[in-house]
């Protein structure tokens, strides 16, 4: 069989994005990369442990984040990450349409986080925290923003598969692309958890 | 003859429905695991905004609570629990392990001033 | 749909540059390697000229700054990584009977970006003087080190090393799901594990390094503050990142070599390789511990005795296992018919080298007694005996034991045993030295020393060794030159091999075998000889074999990753956005036209059999 026809109900595998050797392999690859970035990440972290009390002249912690905007934000990418496992659902139903309909939402909310970071970022730079003003200004940017980084690369990465596959129905080519964008779209999310733990909500115990 | 494609055709049926249970059941488990990590973020934020829990015991608390809520996100949501993930848990076991040790090195081992 | 598109020929320099073809790209990491060996074995001899005598004025302080720190980031990045690569390509699937690797375009990719950070962090000779902080890049040293040096330095590394991550994960995806049918773990050569352990440890060691060059890109190009005690900053910050990455890396280093090693030694023996099981989990044992010493590079910064001694007792528990890997050779050997080929030499004196160095490093893992050690000669003997004495060592005896499979051609034994022992001794006369010069208080990283503190002799025999281990580096290359104008090996096999690469017939043919073989065992080529079969039992019948397209992006997204790399040396925000687009243009490019490969026919594959020679 063609790898890139689209699949019928009758001849669809029940587990799409592994039913070729190169959709294993991306699938396996794939998950790998996501252990070498928790390292990535945990450097990140580890880094601005380290720094988060050299806030020099400029706003401490306790000062500086507000706690509603945390929650907003929190709450728009915990329910994009909902959204992509209904669209993986949608998946593995052969339901094309649906998943578009699912990995959209996940998009407009990954839309919208990126937006309220931007706002976030903007008012801590007008209340004097940047990211040459101090170590802690510079371990926050870095940590943040290689997170927003990951979430704008992943709005980019569903744009591009839903364009080209938009009349393409489910293929044994799509399925592991489709499969391995959810999965990052997750590891995103877990990346959140610990920021909004170990950088906001600490910060606020100070 | 006819008895026997009534029989396939049973099959066939009986096996699309069990699938389609299989598809309400996991979308069950999805919704249940959204759920529960909000309250779990309900929770942290609450324990933190409040002011309630001593400064030291939250700390540890919340950590517990995000530890709790990646562990829905890897288990549920990215299915490691499901069969063929032996090579993802293992390469995710160490990567978390050796994140740990990152972690707790760098920001435990500086001179502080 | 294009699946069947038929099968394109592509000659001469475009076949290079746009293969994907593990074999090839093997090839193109070995020569790659060879040359920044060269360009670092330069470096070497400036320096060891320069230390000939007391007060000499071959070169400048500056400049020997420089070449100290290009030597040491040349040598480990730009020539032991990719040769270590090299081989990977060329046998990993060989060994596990694969038809390639598990992404191939990733696999030229990974090429492609080591090959242009190489030449970006050698362009800075060039383009205003070299970085010249050491190849540690310690801060505050790197952070406001005048030039645009140490900028060379953390772009060249950040580019290639995110094509040695991408390789890392290909070969675990390769060998975790490529392998030939029989195939188990628990079968696999010794090579091939040590693969991937190593491929492991690069997953998770490359990652810190990545952040690491970022946080000194941000510090230097967009004043960032991680580093700078005056904004808060921690020094002992990047001390940390740079050996959670650098520890190990040296047994991302090590680990394949001492998997040349053991197939070598099996080989010439003509044993199977002693304690098979212990060597695995020695192998993977020594990965694993390799991410908890990183803090014995730190011991003077003063972290105190409890972390000192964890860390001490951490880095002893290393030679356990490694003390395990050194016996088992021993044992493969003894009792063995053992044939001194050149491999076999460079194996047997990688041993007691090895242990050498292997005993320094337990010297150097007691704290109180690395206070003294600390940043003198003895360090730069230790670290050259188990790099130079095993990974280099290691790689020869690979070389010479592989040069017949990825050539056809095996390299002249005279001349062979000519650079061994010329390289050999001269190492030895070269380091070993070293050690005393270190003890009598000559501290590493200086341009000159005065004359009458007893440092001129050792120094001067240290420079003779120098010139010898050059002059078998040149016997290499001569004898590399003079198998080019040869005829073909006698023999597909003509060390008779016990692994799966040596059961290809000559020249190995695109798409490695005609049918995929079926293991029966540990030494799977070995067992079918025993046998008296003429080669391996097919696992399937003779079919089309898919193969993947060759393809020109690998190249041009790395050349717009080094474009970039110009823009933010030289602070020109245009054509970072320019180099950045052409590389994201290309991903774009990747990811939506589909590439299904084409199909070598199944009359094609019968014609090459009908010819085989084994």
């Amino acid at each position: 069989m063609d790898a890139g026809q689209r699949l019928t109900d009758a001849n669809f595998p029940e587990h799409p994005e592994k039913a070729t050797l190169e959709g294993k392999n991306k699938f396996l690859g794939f998950w790998l990369f996501l252990g070498g970035e928790t390292v990535l990440f945990a450097t990140l972290f580890g880094t601005y442990l380290g720094l988060r009390h050299m806030n020099m002249d400029g706003p401490s912690t306790e000062e500086l984040f507000k706690l509603p905007t945390v929650f907003l934000a929190t709450m728009l990418l915990l329910t994009s990450s909902l959204t992509s496992v209904y669209a993986v659902l949608a998946l593995k139903q052969n339901r094309v349409r649906t998943l578009q309909k699912w990995f959209i939402i996940t998009l407009i909310l990954g839309l919208g986080f990126l937006g309220l970071e931007v706002y976030e970022f903007m008012e801590y730079v007008h209340e004097g925290h940047t990211f040459t003003s101090s170590a802690f200004g510079s371990a926050f940017y870095t940590l943040v923003g290689f997170h927003g980084g990951h979430v704008a690369f992943g709005c980019l990465w569903i744009i591009t598969l839903l364009i080209r596959n938009w009349n393409r129905g489910i293929t044994l080519v799509n399925a592991p692309k489709y499969y391995l964008f959810a999965l990052y779209w997750h590891f995103v999310d877990v990346v959140w958890v610990f920021i909004f733990t170990v950088v906001y909500l600490m910060g606020k115990v100070g | 003859m006819a008895d026997h494609n009534n029989t396939e055709t049973n099959i066939h049926r009986n096996e699309a429905l069990q699938r389609k249970l299989a598809f309400k059941e996991e979308r069950k488990h999805h919704n249940v695991s959204f759920i529960m990590m909000i309250l779990l973020t309900l929770v942290a934020f609450y324990a933190i905004w409040s002011d309630k829990v001593a400064d030291s015991f939250a700390v540890l608390f919340i950590l517990v609570l995000a530890v709790v809520q990646v562990f829905f996100q890897l288990y549920i949501w990215m299915h490691l629990s499901h069969k063929g993930h032996d090579f993802p848990l293992w390469g995710m076991i160490s990567g978390i392990l050796f994140a740990a040790i990152t972690v707790v090195g760098i920001a435990g081992l500086i001179w502080t001033s | 749909m294009s699946t069947h598109a038929s099968h394109k020929k592509r000659s001469g320099l475009m076949d290079w540059l746009t293969t994907v073809d593990h074999k090839k790209i093997g090839i193109l990491y070995l020569i790659a390697g060879g040359f920044f060996f060269i360009i670092g074995g330069l470096e070497a001899m400036f320096m060891r000229i320069q230390l000939f005598k007391p007060e000499n004025d071959f070169v400048a302080a500056e400049t020997f700054n420089q070449l100290l720190t290009m030597h040491g980031t040349t040598m480990i990045f730009f020539a032991a990584m990719p040769l270590i690569f090299a081989f990977m390509n060329a046998v990993v699937p060989l060994q596990i009977g694969a038809r390639d690797v598990a992404f191939p375009f990733v696999n030229a990719l990974g090429f492609w970006l080591f090959f242009f950070g190489g030449v970006l962090l050698n362009l800075s000779w060039l383009l205003g003087g070299a970085p010249d902080a050491g190849w540690t890049a310690y801060a505050p040293l790197s952070t406001t080190s005048e030039g645009s040096g140490v900028d060379f330095y953390v772009l060249g590394l950040q580019i290639s090393g995110a094509g040695t991550l991408v390789g890392g994960i290909n070969f675990l995806v390769t060998i975790i799901n490529m392998r030939a049918p029989g195939m188990t773990f628990m079968r696999m050569p010794l090579f091939t594990w040590t693969a991937f352990v190593t491929s492991g440890l690069i997953l998770f060691a490359f990652p810190p390094l990545t952040i690491g060059l970022f946080m000194l890109m941000f510090e230097r190009v967009f004043d960032a503050n991680f580093f700078n005690p005056d904004n808060g900053g921690n020094i002992l910050i990047w001390e940390h990142i740079f050996w959670i990455f650098g520890h190990p890396e040296v047994y991302i280093l090590i680990l394949p070599s001492f998997g040349a090693i053991s197939e070598v030694v099996a080989t010439f023996s003509r044993k199977r390789l002693f304690g098979y099981s212990a060597m695995v989990f020695a192998t993977v044992l020594i990965g694993f511990l390799g991410f908890m010493v990183w803090v014995h590079h730190m011991f003077t910064v003063g972290l105190g005795p409890v972390a000192n001694s964890i860390f001490a007792v951490a880095t002893m528990a290393i030679a356990v296992p490694t003390g395990v890997k050194i016996f088992n050779w021993l044992f493969t050997m003894w009792g063995g018919k053992i044939v001194f080929s050149t491999a076999m030499l460079w194996a047997v004196g990688f041993i007691p080298t090895f242990v050498m160095g292997g005993v320094t490093g337990v010297m150097l893992a007691i704290p109180s007694a690395d206070y003294q050690f600390h940043d003198s000669y003895f360090v730069v003997a230790h670290f050259h005996y188990v790099i130079v004495g095993g990974v280099i060592l290691g790689l020869f005896a690979g070389l010479y034991y592989w040069y017949p499979r990825m050539f056809n051609r095996v390299l002249n034994e005279t001349l062979g045993k000519i650079h061994f022992w010329t390289f050999f001794i001269g190492f030895h006369l070269t380091f070993f030295p070293q050690h005393f010069l270190g003890l009598m208080g000559m501290p590493r990283r200086v341009f000159t020393y005065l004359s009458g503190q007893d440092l001129d002799q050792l120094n001067f025999i240290s420079t003779i060794g120098a010139f010898l281990m050059a002059i078998g580096t040149i016997v290499l290359f001569v004898n590399v030159i003079i198998s080019t104008s040869k005829k073909y090996a006698p023999s597909s096999d003509p060390w008779h091999g016990r692994t799966l690469e040596w059961a290809i017939p000559y020249p190995t043919p695109e798409y490695n075998f005609a049918q995929t073989p079926l293991v029966r065992g540990l030494d799977a080529f070995w067992i079918e000889k025993a046998a008296g079969n003429k080669g391996m039992t097919p696992a399937e019948p003779v079919g089309d074999i898919h193969m993947p397209n060759p393809s020109i992006l690998p190249l041009i997204m790395s050349i717009g990753l080094f474009v970039a790399a110009f823009g933010l040396i030289y602070d020109t925000m245009t054509v970072v956005v320019i180099g950045m687009a052409i590389t994201f243009i290309s991903m774009f490019f990747r990811s939506v036209i589909d590439d299904h490969g084409f199909h070598i026919h199944k009359e094609e594959v019968e014609e090459d059999l009908k010819g085989v020679k084994l």
